[in-house]
């Protein structure tokens, strides 16, 4: 049981940052972005490549990819997502689909099908009061909630955080107060995308890394996401680890092929009686 | 034809009867003569195999194989006296949609001859009709048992052993390494789904008991749930059939969850040419078994294949040898039929490759043989490649090995 | 030749069946379903399953499609509270609920051994032989049915005021429209017509598999409707014509590029398909046909061509124009 509960602790923590990601975008550019999963896919080839490829030890390949993919992001943005800013949210969101084909067939076009793993020895768990504890774990957590600290920091103490969360809040009136809201686009895709980087290096030395890995986690990003309120990093933070923990806590009960049930439901009950999330706000309709 | 010249008529009937009489044997003696329509145009082979989603990791293994013979056949001057094969490639997407897509437009639009490929039971599932309709040969490589089950008018013939064949192997290697419990940990998959039943009856038998049988379904975030909910009660061994990603992902999750249950799998996943091995380190993988049907591994024609597929003495295909043999078997049994017309070779294939006759595994000099009059037999680099009457191998013989020290070692061959 | 046409447009038939289902829920009145594929196979086991029973098709197509609609009605029965955003996930979740209870329910549906045997209709009367054309004209039949009901929906006040749900639910329920019945109406509707396309989808090679219902069959439903222009049924068959073909197209590339392998032409060609998508979102946004509209005559704001036969009709025009989100035709001048 309450290894089950630290399982789920990690896994949660692990969909947190894409799920942060995920909902910081929703937040400024008001659409729910289905290429989040390929982008994940993308940046851990980008850390694959500088491991395996070019030999940089994971740390430091780690460190690059942090610099490296938010320019993927930026690119994206004005490529795609930019000439469709005004288009509502759902063109935006087909796009995004239509992002997520490109990127994940531009690594299978460079690297081909096969599964990739980073260069880096595996280790036996520590052993603590009869729980399982692994290194990978340990660095997920700490990377992970190193993340969300900066998150906070930046959103809540930042005058870019303030800029952020007045345009989240109203870019009406943000632009009336003279927040330039291309350059707050700008930093929530380069934040967004320093996410996405570090989770991605967290999913590669949890699992194989392969073209196909990001469409494993956009379900679970946006049910994460969604449970805490689309647009509340916060809530993000939350959703993923409830969802973490109900995930394996359910295998108790039924059938582990059916925790992706068991999280809909969970989706399910919380939107029914809360209609924007746990954290959500409800929009002021325009 | 016959019949219609030997309509009665007034005048000269027996001259239409003779003529009536020649028809039937040129129609009778065509193959042999080869009319000069069908020897100007290349005999067309289809392919179809993944190279994206899921298993797209397969294809490009099958395809350099399929091409090695589609090479050897025509710098050798090509099939039924000089014409060139044409290989036409298609990619299933690991989509049974997509697969019979591609499947139509080679049967419609580049008017293929046969059909060859299919990695993948429910692409085959998916395809396999629109084969028996246009009466083309299909050579699958994969495992499901309806595939062949009904009836096929001779057309399908299986390179690969069933699954419920490759059930009781794996039983027999848990048994001998002298486990008494130990659980099943499936991938949700048509191909392994049947292996598990006879698996479990065979491993019963011998006074063992399966305390689990868990299935999961592949492409997840993580099998933590699973590795727990299977390693958790500490069985003396697990089997696992599954595929290189997801078998590569609970191995590490294994490992790093501090279990000591032993490891069984299929060499798909804890070999797939050395792939995993390259995947998780020699550490992570000591002392997993691993088994799959076996190729003809001391031969030296299958020395030779793993030399012209460019890999390191020792490698054992699975796939590739398959595709390797479904070229070759092709090529035979037209030439020992002397026409690329579908519902005529297929009848040849027995008799290109099951016993009686000369054992070779070289293609070249089988084809000569064929020229020549003589029976062979044909032995391929996937499999000894005898069939039955349902289109089914016969005598598959599986090869156990086990990772030691960062290398696969010979353990036994199964039978 | 003839018989790769037949088969691609029995497919295409299909893909149009599920580009109409999406057209009515969210064309017309702007409720996203990202479950389709779970409707399609929700649609295709129904029938599969009835019709292994020896029960006939008609039946098992009638069954197929009361599953799916009472199916659409229940899911849109969650959207009474939702916006867009959440029923989207709401209906992925519902997708994927289907897609697990289809893959570990062996006993009902064969798990990812799929279904294998569906007898297909009327194949005892016409024979194998003309099967395939008899096929193909069966489904264009069924589309040109389905067309025809939706042709005469949207022009009813029916589809005027599932429109006008779709600009704004709030004028519209001030207007005394019911907004809960008439979603719950259209998303019934929409999830017939994807029983209908399962039905279809099982007959097609009288083969089912969960692995037939993955979520690119939704996405393909999506480029459709986006190609071909939502709201309009024409553009949608265009739609699901033009996606089809470059999904098959793409095929030919390879005879084109001989430098690359395998491998790396299917990668092209995905890469095709999502780049051509986010083109046409951008530089054609109206779809190659735009949606049926009772026009305003060119005024003041410039919007929209002049159509000859252009009657004022106010929620229609008047609320396109003013929200913004769902404005899918920029005005000329931008």
């Amino acid at each position: 049981m309450a290894q089950l509960i630290l399982n789920g602790v990690v896994t949660g923590l692990i969909v947190a940052l894409p799920a942060i990601a995920l909902s910081l975008t929703f937040a400024i550019l008001k659409f729910p972005n289905f290429a989040i999963g390929a982008m994940l896919t993308f940046a851990a080839y980008i850390a694959w490549a500088l491991n395996t490829l070019a030999g940089v030890p994971l740390v430091a390949a780690a460190a690059l990819t942090l610099v490296l993919f938010p320019a993927v992001t930026l690119i994206c943005d004005s490529g795609v997502f930019r000439p469709l800013r005004n288009r509502g949210p759902i063109t935006l969101m087909v796009a995004s689909m239509g992002l997520s084909f490109v990127l994940e067939n531009v690594c299978r076009l460079v690297f081909g099908n096969d599964a990739r793993n980073f260069d880096i020895p595996l280790s036996r768990p520590l052993r603590y009061a009869g729980l399982r504890i692994n290194y990978e774990q340990i660095v997920a957590a700490g990377v992970a909630v190193a993340a969300l600290i900066l998150v906070y920091l930046i959103l809540l103490r930042s005058p870019l955080g303030r800029a952020m969360r007045a345009v989240a809040d109203n870019p009406d009136l943000a632009a009336a107060r003279g927040i330039d809201d291309g350059r707050v686009i700008k930093a929530t895709w380069i934040l967004a995308g320093v996410l996405i980087a570090a989770s991605s290096v967290l999913v590669g030395m949890d699992r194989a890394i392969d073209p196909q890995m990001g469409w494993n986690y956009i379900i679970v990003c946006f049910a994460a996401a969604v449970v805490g309120g689309m647009g509340s990093p916060a809530g993000a933070v939350v959703g993923a680890l409830g969802m973490g923990i109900i995930g394996e806590l359910a295998t108790l009960v039924v059938d582990p092929n059916y925790r992706a049930g068991v999280a809909f439901l969970a989706i399910a009950l919380v939107l029914l009686i809360r209609p924007h999330g746990l954290f959500g706000r409800r929009e002021i309709k325009k | 034809m016959a019949k219609k010249t030997n309509m009665p008529s007034n005048a000269g009937r027996r001259r239409v009867l003779k003529t009536g009489a020649a028809a039937g044997a040129l129609a009778l003696s065509a193959p042999f003569i080869r009319p000069s329509w069908a020897a100007t145009g290349p005999i067309k082979i289809g392919m179809v195999i993944p190279f994206t989603g899921a298993t797209g990791a397969y294809g490009p293994e099958m395809e350099k194989a399929a091409k090695l013979v589609v090479k050897a056949i025509n710098d050798g001057g090509g099939l039924l006296g000089g014409r060139p094969v044409e290989l036409i490639i298609e990619d299933s997407e690991t989509n049974p949609t997509a697969g019979a897509a591609a499947t139509k437009k080679l049967l419609d639009l580049n008017d293929v001859s046969c059909i060859i490929g299919y990695w993948g039971s429910p692409i085959a599932m998916a395809s396999k009709q629109l084969l028996i309709d246009a009466k083309k040969v299909m050579m699958v490589s994969c495992a499901a048992n309806p595939v062949t089950e009904q009836p096929h008018n001779g057309l399908i013939w299986r390179f690969q052993a069933k699954s419920t064949q490759w059930g009781p192997a794996g039983a027999k290697i848990m048994k001998q390494r002298g486990y008494k419990n130990i659980a099943v940990l499936a991938q949700q998959n048509p191909f392994i789904l049947p292996m598990i039943d006879p698996f479990i009856e065979e491993f019963e038998k011998g006074g063992g008991k399966v305390t689990q049988n868990l299935t999961y379904l592949p492409e997840q975030p993580s099998y933590r749930a699973e590795v727990e909910k299977v390693f958790g009660p500490e069985p003396d061994a697990v089997f696992i059939p599954g595929l290189l990603t997801d078998f590569t992902s609970i191995v590490k999750e294994v490992y790093r969850g501090g279990f000591d249950s032993k490891i069984c799998t299929l060499s798909i996943a804890g070999d797939a040419n050395g792939r995993f091995l390259k995947n998780v380190g020699a550490e992570v993988a000591e002392g997993i078994d691993h088994y799959q049907p076996a190729p003809p591994l001391t031969s030296p024609n299958y020395k030779k294949f793993i030399q012209m597929m460019g890999e390191p003495e020792g490698t054992v295909f699975l796939f590739a040898g398959n595709a390797f043999d479904q070229m070759w078997v092709a090529a035979l049994a037209m030439e020992k039929a002397g026409t690329d017309v579908s519902a005529d070779w297929t009848k040849m294939v027995p008799e290109v490759s099951n016993p009686p006759g000369a054992m070779t595994g070289d293609g070249m000099e089988a084809l000569k043989m064929i020229r020549a009059g003589e029976k062979v037999a044909y032995v391929g680099a996937g499999a000894d490649c005898d069939f039955n009457d349902m289109g089914d191998q016969l005598n598959r013989s599986f090869l156990h090995r086990v990772i030691k020290d960062g290398k696969n070692e010979y353990v036994q061959t199964i039978s | 030749m003839i018989g790769y046409l037949t088969t691609i447009l029995a497919l295409v038939s299909i893909a149009a069946l599920i580009a109409f289902a999406l057209n009515v829920q969210w064309g017309m009145c702007g409720m996203v379903n990202f479950g389709l594929a779970g409707f399609v196979a929700l649609g295709a086991y129904v029938t599969a399953l009835i019709t292994l029973q020896g029960w006939g098709t008609i039946p098992a197509v009638a069954a197929a499609v009361v599953a799916c609609a009472v199916m659409g009605a229940l899911v849109s029965l969650i959207s009474v509270r939702l916006s867009e955003d959440y029923l989207a996930i709401v209906t992925l979740g519902f997708g994927e609920v289907i897609r697990l209870v289809t893959l570990n329910e062996a006993w009902l549906t064969g798990g990812a051994m799929g279904l294998p045997g569906i007898p297909r209709p009327l194949i005892d009367v016409i024979g194998d032989d003309q099967y395939e054309t008899f096929y193909l004209v069966g489904c264009i039949a069924v589309v040109a049915c389905v067309f025809a009901v939706l042709e005469i929906t949207t022009r009813a006040p029916f589809g005027r005021a599932l429109r006008a749900v779709r600009d704004d639910d709030l004028v519209a329920s001030s207007l005394g429209k019911d907004v809960l019945i008439l979603r719950i109406k259209a998303f019934a509707l929409g999830g017939a017509i994807t029983g209908l396309a399962g039905a279809m989808q099982a007959f097609q090679f009288s083969y089912i598999d969960p692995s037939q219902f993955t979520p690119i069959m939704t996405a393909y439903a999506f480029m459709a409707v986006i190609a071909g222009g939502r709201g309009s049924h024409r553009g949608l068959i265009l739609g699901a014509c033009s996606i089809m073909f470059l999904l098959e197209a793409t095929r030919f590339l390879k005879d084109v590029i001989d430098v690359l392998d395998n491998a790396q032409i299917a990668a092209i060609r995905l890469i095709l398909i999502g780049a051509g998508l986010i083109a046409l979102l951008i530089y054609r946004p109206q779809g190659l046909i735009p949606e049926y509209r009772m026009r305003a005559p060119a005024g003041p704001r410039g919007g929209g061509d002049p159509a000859p036969d252009a009657r004022r009709t106010g929620a229609d025009t008047a609320k396109e124009t003013t929200h913004p989100d769902y404005q899918m035709t920029p005005s000329p001048k931008e």
